[in-house]
């Protein structure tokens, strides 16, 4: 397709090529469907560009530079110089040859590729605007939609993205140098991601966060792991402070945060910086469409909600990943594209996986899956729970790494595994195994009675299993 | 394969029971000794096992239907082979008809809603079954949690066929009830441009390939296109235009409003009325029902089964008899048989007993008030006559008489049914030898009588046997194996047979 043509109509729009809309994208093309994917930005989306994989390189590389400079345990001495714009340009090689890989992925399937960004003009036919001076717009038909337009993070008020001074997720994965100085708004994830990447880089950070506890949406147990891990690798928490403004001062930008709660802190505090990182969440990416015009409901927070199907209010019209709502996770969004790009081929496709692994890439990492013990208890099940301690493990000393621990959670009754929580070495690696035995109902026993390669971390899943029922060898039950 | 199940002989030789309770419905999965139904007989409420492990496919009986035993009741599917096989007396719509089952014309009225338009997403978490059988279950369209809530365990692929096929056989029988039901219908106007039968003759591929907008045509119309008839092709598979959706909307828009029609009219116009009532099971009959299936579940029952000769107890009565007139008292053998239990409970003080379960104690009595089982126009009522060890014959029968008769008139007050130590149930009133008792709890024991019947027995006197007509009466004891075993009850059995053979012991009591 020639940017410019008038095209009359397409069996499916996808609008946005991330992991959510280029997947569903060559889906629907596999199902013999003609298919035009509008992408405004790059291919891949926030996950490929500004999201999971660049943080990942970078905490790969910074991983590195912080376990050959603290080798001596070892008996290793080093003392690796971290040259950041090389690293980021490994990581940017890295991206690129993953995003193209995903156009060429989505031409040979047959998508039709368009640049540009898309606002509705009714709820059958789209206008989508190209990018450049007079490059002008075109319309479009559809007969269905796919709407995967993902998130952006949040701004605060005072703290509006410059990318010098201020930054979003997005900015400091594509740092030039290490800064001296790194105040980090928020100890969700991506705020302990980025601590974890640049304190082992060597900067001094600094994390606010309004709420009592890192990493908020997990069990403080887990939570409190990865927080003592990071203030050994030198990180500052300042829990129950709010950022409120900032100022230049001496070449440096000095932050004033202030009690959230002033009946615990009596005074507000300072920070000096040489960059600030906002990471205080998402938001999905729901304003620039037109969305009205389509006549597609959203919710307060902007959300557009689906069904099971990843229908939206219009029955064909979709929406899926962190546009579709919370939990904002790549896989998520890739799966629900699968379903949509189905169901609009009239197959009998639904979300309905029993439970959502996730992962954070901290130091050590965490994996979690279904559901924890609390949770279970809530929805009327009777858990029990099995742990395993990296301590014991074998491997995990032989790594040196023996922070963390193996949760599984399972129904008491019936024994089905429902859940479990990893924090430790290799987390969102060890996690997949149990989700995979969520979805096929496996019990306890099933888990226990795999043969778990030795030496290897994964033995303390099957060791954890095996604590869940009195019997597990290498701890006391 | 089908297997088809037919009321059994639930146990007191009656010939009919009453399906108070369906305890499985089609799709469920069942193993063997399942309970699948409750029947009513006029004793008791008894549990009727599933025969083998497999899928109901279908209930023949509605609940609250007398059904003679005998009488296929449920058919199951057993896992194993996929075509159906009916074997015995195949049954045919009319069985259907006639097991007095009304068919919900309201319900089967409704458009053949295809499953695949609108696949079946569970909202139920944690179902266990692995992704490819819940792809399955929502390709087939069957609600997998349904499947979950009537299993135990994993959830396989077979188990999702077999639910599977259950549920679209139900559909098709209920399919050819409305089409039987708009029969006459269609006679009765003939000015019906669109004959609804024909309507509904659908396909049903697996798959069809269409243009989006015939799709979502389809879908606005609530119609899968897999069951739109088409003789085209594309690609090798059927095609469906936007025009045929359309006329096939039409139609069934058509036949939907017929059925309709049907249903305004009343159901009356079209079906024969069956003769049937319905009155509620409430009051006593519930109370009976919950009490006996309390002591059914709780106590393990086992019946010890004997007879005996009652040739000179009858004899005795009849001479007493006239004694027992004099005074206006009617004797029956049953207050023999109640001295005769008074007097082998004081022998045998291990059946006179209750369990506390809360205490963990074993609870022995040493009064013996004995309880008759009392057949009234409500349902079963069980008077107790208190110290029938400490009351003379005549006395034992004037108060029975009273207080039976108190029964069947609803004047007994809870009071007088309470602090039975023991029960009689006499079957023999009505016709029977043997039966299954189920305990009247706390107790620990319960008697049931045969009718008494001259049967030729051998009988030994003076070194010399001969066959002889002899009165032989039958013996059924239920007792709670908890804490009675078998020894017990024959030592207790035999006791009472002494009694009973020769009643002179009695004036000793």
């Amino acid at each position: 397709m020639v940017v410019g043509d008038v095209t009359t109509s397409t069996d499916v729009l996808v609008i946005g090529a991330g992991p959510g809309g280029y997947v569903a994208a060559i889906r629907a093309s596999q199902l013999g469907l003609d298919v035009t994917l509008v992408e405004k930005g790059e291919y891949g989306g926030a996950c490929l560009n500004r999201g999971c994989i660049p943080s990942k390189a970078l905490i790969n590389g910074s991983k590195l530079a912080s376990e050959a400079g603290h080798a001596e345990e070892l008996g290793i001495y080093a003392d690796p110089t971290v040259a950041l714009d090389e690293m980021i340009s490994w990581k940017d090689g890295v991206v690129d040859q993953l995003t193209s890989g995903i156009e060429q992925l989505c031409t040979a399937a047959g998508v039709n590729l368009l640049q540009g960004t898309a606002e509705f003009a009714d709820e059958n036919k789209i206008r989508i605007v190209h990018q450049g001076e007079g490059q002008g717009s075109e319309s479009l038909k559809f007969e269905n939609c796919i709407i995967a337009t993902g998130s952006r993070p949040i701004e605060i008020p005072e703290f509006d993205f410059d990318d010098e001074r201020i930054v979003s997720s997005d900015g400091a994965l594509n740092f030039e140098t290490v800064p001296d100085e790194l105040v980090i708004v928020g100890a969700g994830y991506i705020g302990m991601e980025l601590a974890t990447v640049y304190s082992r880089l060597g900067s001094d950070v600094s994390v606010i966060e309004m709420l009592e506890q890192a990493l908020p949406s997990y069990q403080e147990d887990i939570a409190s792991i990865v927080r003592k891990r990071a203030e050994r690798l030198g990180v500052d928490f300042h829990f129950g402070y709010t950022a409120d403004s900032w100022t230049e001062s001496d070449g440096e930008a000095v932050l004033t945060a202030v009690p959230a709660d002033e009946a615990a802190h009596d005074s507000a505090i300072e920070l000096t910086a040489d960059r600030i990182l906002v990471a205080v969440g998402r938001r999905p990416v729901t304003d620039t469409l037109s969305i009205d015009d389509a006549g597609v409901e959203t919710n307060s927070q902007g959300f557009i909600p689906t069904d099971s199907r990843c229908r939206t209010n219009k029955e064909h019209i979709f929406a899926v990943g962190d546009v579709a709502g919370e939990p904002m996770l790549a896989h998520k969004g890739s799966k629900e594209g699968e379903v949509a790009a189905e169901v609009i081929a009239g197959e009998a496709a639904a979300v309905d996986y029993q439970a959502l692994p996730a992962a954070v890439f901290t130091d050590p990492e965490i994996g979690t899956v279904g559901l924890t013990e609390n949770e279970a208890a809530n929805e009327g099940i009777t858990p029990v729970t099995g742990e395993f301690q990296f301590q014991a493990s074998g491997r995990a000393l032989t790594a040196n790494r023996t922070e963390g621990f193996v949760r599984i959670v399972a129904e008491k009754e019936t024994e089905r595994v429902i859940g479990a929580q990893i924090v430790g070495p290799e987390a969102s690696e060890l996690i997949a195994e149990i989700a995979a035995m969520i979805e096929m109902g496996a019990k306890l026993q099933d888990i226990g009675s795999t043969v778990h390669t030795h030496p290897t971390l994964s033995e303390a899943i099957m060791e954890a299993a095996q604590n869940a029922r009195g019997k597990a060898i290498h701890r006391r039950n | 394969m089908v297997r088809e199940f037919e009321l059994p002989d639930v146990g007191e030789g009656v010939a009919e029971g009453e399906i108070l309770r369906w305890r499985v419905a089609p799709g469920d999965s069942v193993s063997e000794d399942q309970p699948v139904a409750e029947v009513e007989t006029d004793k008791a409420v008894v549990d009727v096992p599933s025969p083998v492990n497999g899928v109901v496919e279908e209930l023949r009986a509605a609940e609250g239907e007398i059904v003679p035993v005998g009488d296929v009741i449920i058919v199951f599917r057993v896992e194993g082979e996929d075509e159906p096989e009916r074997t015995e007396t195949a049954p045919t719509d009319d069985t259907t008809a006639d097991s007095g089952q009304q068919p919900d014309v309201g319900a089967t009225a409704q458009p053949a809603e295809d499953p695949q338009s609108e696949p079946v997403v569970t909202e139920r978490v944690q179902v266990p079954a692995p992704p490819s059988v819940r792809r399955l279950a929502r390709e087939l369209g069957v609600d997998i949690s349904s499947i979950a809530d009537s299993s135990p365990g994993r959830i396989t692929e077979s188990d999702v066929r077999a639910y599977a096929s259950a549920e679209s056989s139900t559909q098709e029988r209920s399919s050819q009830q409305t089409a039987a039901a708009e029969q006459p219908k269609q006679q009765a106007a003939p000015e019906q441009s669109v004959s609804p039968v024909q309507t509904r003759e659908t396909a049903d591929r697996e798959t069809t390939v269409a243009v989006p907008k015939t799709r979502h045509i389809a879908a606005e119309e609530g119609i899968d296109l897999d069951t739109v008839p088409t003789d085209e092709q594309k690609d090798g598979e059927p095609f469906v235009t936007l025009e045929t959706v359309q006329e096939y909307a039409k139609a069934q828009q058509q036949a939907q409003k017929t059925d309709r029609e049907a249903v305004a009219e009343g159901t009356t116009a079209d079906e024969p009325a069956r003769p049937e009532s319905r009155k509620p099971y409430n009051g006593i009959r519930q109370t009976i029902g919950s009490a006996m299936m309390s002591s059914k579940y709780t106590a393990p029952h086992v019946t010890h089964q004997d007879e005996v000769d009652v040739t000179a107890l009858v004899d005795a009565r009849s001479t007493l008899r006239q004694e027992a007139e004099e005074h206006d008292i009617r004797l029956t053998y049953m207050p023999f048989v109640m001295k005769a239990c008074a007097a082998a409970l004081q022998e045998n003080p291990q059946v006179n007993i209750s369990l506390d379960e809360a205490n963990e104690e074993i609870v022995e009595k040493q009064y013996y008030n004995i309880g008759v089982a009392t057949a009234t126009d409500d349902g079963l009522l069980v008077p107790v006559v208190e110290d029938v060890d400490a009351k003379g014959l005549l006395e034992v029968a004037s108060e029975t008489n009273e207080k039976t008769q108190r029964a069947r008139e609803r004047s007994l007050s809870p009071k007088e049914m309470r602090g039975g130590t023991f029960t009689i149930s006499n079957i023999g009133g009505i016709g029977g030898e043997y039966g299954t008792p189920i305990i009247n709890q706390p107790e620990s024991a319960i008697l049931a009588l045969g009718e008494i019947k001259k049967k030729p027995r051998v009988v030994e006197a003076d070194g010399e046997e001969t066959i002889e007509p002899r009165h032989i009466m039958t013996l059924s004891l239920s007792f709670d194996h908890r804490v009675l075993d078998g020894a017990d009850a024959a030592r207790f059995t035999n006791s009472i047979q002494k009694y009973l053979r020769n009643p002179n012991l009695l004036l000793l009591e």
